[in-house]
């Protein structure tokens, strides 16, 4: 499906703001009277609170108030679950301990907040950290996550009777039984490394309690503003309406912009009313780097049992899945896992089982891959290891057990982080599978490439490994599109915006629909005052969802404008002729009435309206699918390697993706590229490191490195592979994109090292490989 | 964070291990030293001020001197806390006689650090704490250079 914008690679339409610096982004917004929070944070772990004394900080000029739990008194209280329990999956076991905003009592991650310092500045407010004394009792701290699922550890929280935040098993099949049948069986234990969400702009948030109309007005970059508007509004006993959430520009959101409940979301909108003045918070990197949520830190114990010939008979995988200190956003990490791990292949047999833990660190929420990448990482892992064991290459093993587009839809058993079982629903994973070895010349490189370079000193490597995305979950979203009298149209939705092209791309959808040019259509998005329906923007689910429901509203308007217009022009509705801006008369251009004025027309201000006829051009639609979609497709890289440095150089990459039908290719090969970028990084530099004592030694962009653009593949090629199967399962046969190419660069890049030092035999079992760490793997095997 | 190495002072052991002992010349010798105090015979208190990277701060603190045994050996117990964090450290030093009128002093330990020091600053601690060790020995030895030629 192609129209005059939908499918077309526009440019994007808010580029222009943003690049020439007239976004305004949460720190440039000014509210008169506003006062600064700053939030002093624990150095410790974990530690009992003895005494935290504010008495001198209010002492400083400039100072008008500091808070500590105690100040809140009932109004502080554990926050809510932003996911609820995986009651949906029998037996499983789930210990809710969510947020505090403010320590009380016991600390129970570096960076945790202790006190709110309100000033008449940001420098006064964290100068007067100065002032307060904070007298603690230090614990020791549970870091390890094996270590803390032991009885023996010492606990996050006091009263549960071990450090388990979650037990899940789920079983396909029957594991033991397929065991007992296979010629080869192989078992590894292997870590996904912590990492940062670390988009360009940190979180901020500025609450103002407008005392005389009762109303409380927010800016946040939140990625589900109609989250706080409702949290907040139960939070201090006021109607939603009495809460207006604003999102302004928003610099990147990756995943951890979606969580809420936090300090500056609970207790700001209650000093703000206290007070009665504006206050504002912005987070400094530290800040970032120490308290907001991060994800992967996992550790998997795989079991994969083949056939001699190669065929997967079952798959075990029992994997710790670190929670950090809290368990707020349920298990929508460790599910995806789960999901992912058989997302690809034919796997008869499956057992696993999320071990989620307690530990003393940041709490652990969705980064853009939201442990697929750690599901898809461990199955691909798994296949290059029974593949050497067996004397298989690579890719004969993935051939052998890859899904074939006849096998699908398939319901996997799994139950997934929406609480729906399963379906691998659309795709040709073999065919994208093939296109990738093709596109990267996977033969040619065998036989000429990697011996000639060897024959030069060179060591070159391949990977080629394959991938789905579960996108698109539900529940629902929607939005409304209103044609105004002067022709142009809006469209506002709950669902924000943190870069994605948002506002392109429904245009896109909308335009084509009403017949009027794409920058007619204003696209507005997470303001609660002028749409207050959605759960938010996570899940790759913006175009699948607001996308189609945009489609079902502009449909429905496209349906006023010809009754409408039926009536106005006095001719039968398939008499009517929609043109660009304009209805008339078909044949008859000199009868052209212009929307903007039907749309007034659709608006009287006198006479009377039929029974059931609702005034203006304007409509409101949902849209949640019955399950999920799943993007899939492959990866390949080549690259070089430096023996002495054992600095890796992506030579080509190739992915192969397929999801659905693309709204503008422009737009999804930048998803794919930044996704990309993010997988890399995630494999090559960066990694949040915790020491024995749960002090985090990477708060700073110099101990934790960003992937640069030079670091992308010197060659990257993009090929966009759509079965028939994607393009029917929504309306308009889209899939979600945002996370793809984070997903598979690190199985690929690590088995292209791995085959790179083929000779030498080295085995790679993590995510994050530094230089160092892959110097390292090669002593290892020269002192065996 | 871990500590070890060792110095050679021109000095016999009791001078080296009496300098120890003696505020003036620990809280002259250690660089950022603003005040240090000293509580009992075993117990000092004491204001540092601290920079690594970009991580600048005062900490304040206790130090004690534990396990004496004069002048072979001492263990020495830091706990210090300020606006960038705290550091929490043991320290064994020993003494050994080498005879000519010098004598080897050894070091191991071990530091706990939190806060900014940790999350900010760990990259440049190690060197840091070279280079403050390679003060203290420098000054401490023009102390001694004094205290001991002038008698």
């Amino acid at each position: 499906m192609t129209g005059k914008y939908f499918g077309n690679p526009i440019k994007r339409l808010e580029d222009k703001q943003l690049l020439t610096g007239n976004a305004k982004y949460i720190d440039d917004i000014e509210v008169p009277g506003q006062l600064h929070a700053a939030f002093l944070r624990s150095d410790f772990a974990h530690a009992r609170i003895l005494k935290i004394d504010v008495s001198e900080a209010l002492k400083r000029p400039g100072v008008v108030a500091v808070y500590t739990a105690e100040d809140f008194g009932d109004f502080w209280k554990p926050g809510p679950l932003q996911v609820p329990p995986p009651t949906a999956i029998p037996g499983s076991k789930f210990n809710a301990r969510t947020l505090v905003p403010i320590a009380k009592d016991k600390i129970r991650y570096s960076g945790e907040v202790l006190a709110v310092v309100i000033a008449e500045s940001r420098y006064i407010a964290e100068d007067a950290f100065d002032d307060i004394i904070v007298d603690v009792e230090s614990l020791p701290a549970v870091v390890d996550l094996e270590k803390a699922w032991e009885d023996s550890s010492v606990l996050v929280h006091d009263d549960l009777p071990s450090n388990m935040a979650a037990l899940v098993t789920q079983e396909v099949g029957n594991y033991e039984e397929a065991k007992k049948k296979a010629d080869v069986v192989v078992a590894r234990r292997m870590l996904i490394e912590h990492v940062a969400g670390a988009a360009m702009e940190n979180r901020g948030f500025l609450a103002s309690w407008d005392d005389q109309n009762q109303v409380m007005t927010i800016w946040a970059n939140t990625q589900s503003p109609l989250t706080v508007r409702g949290s907040v509004s139960r939070a201090l006993g006021l109607a939603e309406s009495q809460v207006h959430v604003i999102t302004p520009a928003i610099g990147g959101g990756f995943g951890p912009k979606v969580m809420t409940s936090l300090t500056d979301d609970v207790l700001l909108p209650w000093i703000s009313k206290q007070l009665k003045r504006p206050i504002k918070w912005v987070e400094d990197r530290r800040e970032n780097f120490l308290a907001t949520t991060s994800e992967r830190d996992q550790v998997h114990h795989c079991e994969i049992a083949l056939k001699k010939d190669g065929t997967i008979l079952g798959f075990k995988d029992v994997f710790y899945h670190n929670t950090g200190a809290y368990d707020s956003y349920g298990m929508t990490v460790p599910l995806n896992t789960q999901t992912h791990i058989i997302s690809n292949y034919r796997v008869p047999n499956f057992y696993t089982q999320i071990r989620m833990v307690f530990t003393n660190q940041m709490v652990v929420t969705p980064v853009r891959g939201a442990g697929r990448s750690e599901g898809v990482f461990a199955m691909e892992r798994m296949l290059d290891f029974a593949a050497k064991e067996m004397g298989l290459s690579p890719i004969e093993i993935r051939r052998k057990n890859l899904l074939r587009a006849d096998e699908l839809p398939l319901a996997t058993g799994i139950t997934g982080q929406d609480f729906v079982k399963n379906t691998l629903d659309s795709g040709d994973y073999l065919g994208n599978f093939e296109k990738c070895l093709q596109a990267i010349e996977y033969d040619k490189f065998i036989k000429e490439t990697q011996p000639k370079a060897q024959k030069e000193g060179k060591r070159l490597g391949i990977g080629v490994v394959a991938f789905t995305e579960g996108t698109a979950v539900g529940p629902y979203e929607g939005c409304k599109v209103t044609v105004s009298t002067s022709g142009k149209v809006t469209m506002t939705t709950g669902y924000s915006s943190q870069g994605q092209a948002h506002y392109t791309v429904f245009a896109q959808i909308i335009a084509d629909q009403l017949n009027v040019k794409v920058e007619d259509v204003k696209v507005i998005t997470g303001d609660t005052n002028h749409f207050a329906w959605g759960a938010g923007t996570f899940a790759s689910r913006g175009a699948t969802l607001v996308g189609t429901a945009a489609l079902l509203a502009s449909q429905k308007v496209r349906a006023k404008i010809f009754s409408t217009a039926s009536k106005a022009l006095g001719v039968p509705e398939d008499q009517v002729e929609l043109g660009e801006g304009s209805v008339s008369i078909k044949g008859k251009p000199d009868s052209a009435i212009p929307l903007g004025t039907l749309a007034a027309m659709a608006n009287p201000m006198r006479g009377v309206i039929e029974p059931g006829v609702e005034p203006g051009l304007e409509a409101t639609a949902y849209y949640g699918p019955p399950h999920g979609s799943t993007g899939c497709g492959a990866m390949g890289v080549i690259l070089s390697i430096d023996e002495e440095t054992c600095k890796p150089v992506l030579e080509k990459m190739v992915i192969v993706d397929d999801c659905g039908t693309m709204i503008n290719p422009l737009i999804v090969d930048g998803q794919l590229q930044g996704g990309i970028s993010m997988g890399i990084g995630n494999t090559l530099y960066e990694r949040l490191v915790y020491d024995e004592n749960g002090q985090l030694l990477t708060a700073s962009f110099m101990d934790y490195l960003m992937p640069l653009a030079t670091d992308m593949p010197k060659k990257l090629e993009i090929i966009h592979n759509h079965a028939e199967s994607s393009l029917k399962l929504n309306p308009l046969g889209i899939k979600g994109v945002g996370e793809a190419g984070a997903i598979p660069p690190g199985p690929a890049i690590v088995q292209a090292i791995e085959d790179a030092f083929a000779d030498k035999g080295v085995e790679i079992l993590e995510t994050n490989l530094s230089p160092s760490s892959i110097y390292g793997y090669l002593k290892k095997v020269e002192h065996k | 964070m871990k500590v070890e190495g060792e110095h050679l002072f021109k000095a016999p052991r009791e001078v080296v291990y009496e300098m120890f002992n003696d505020p003036d010349a620990l809280g002259a010798a250690v660089p950022g030293m603003q005040k240090m105090i000293k509580l009992d015979e075993s117990h000092y208190e004491a204001v540092l001020g601290i920079r690594v990277g970009p991580v600048s701060a005062n900490f304040s603190g206790n130090l004690s001197l534990t396990d004496e045994v004069p002048p072979e050996s001492v263990t020495l117990v830091i706990e210090g806390k300020g606006g960038a964090g705290f550091v929490k450290g043991v320290g064994y030093v020993k003494f050994e006689d080498l005879g000519d009128e010098t004598t080897l002093l050894k070091y191991t330990g071990e530091a706990n650090i939190g806060g900014t020091l940790a999350s900010v600053g760990q990259r440049m601690i190690d060197s840091v704490a070279k280079s403050m060790f390679k003060t203290v020995f420098e000054k401490l030895d023009k102390i001694l250079e004094e205290r001991w030629q002038k008698n």
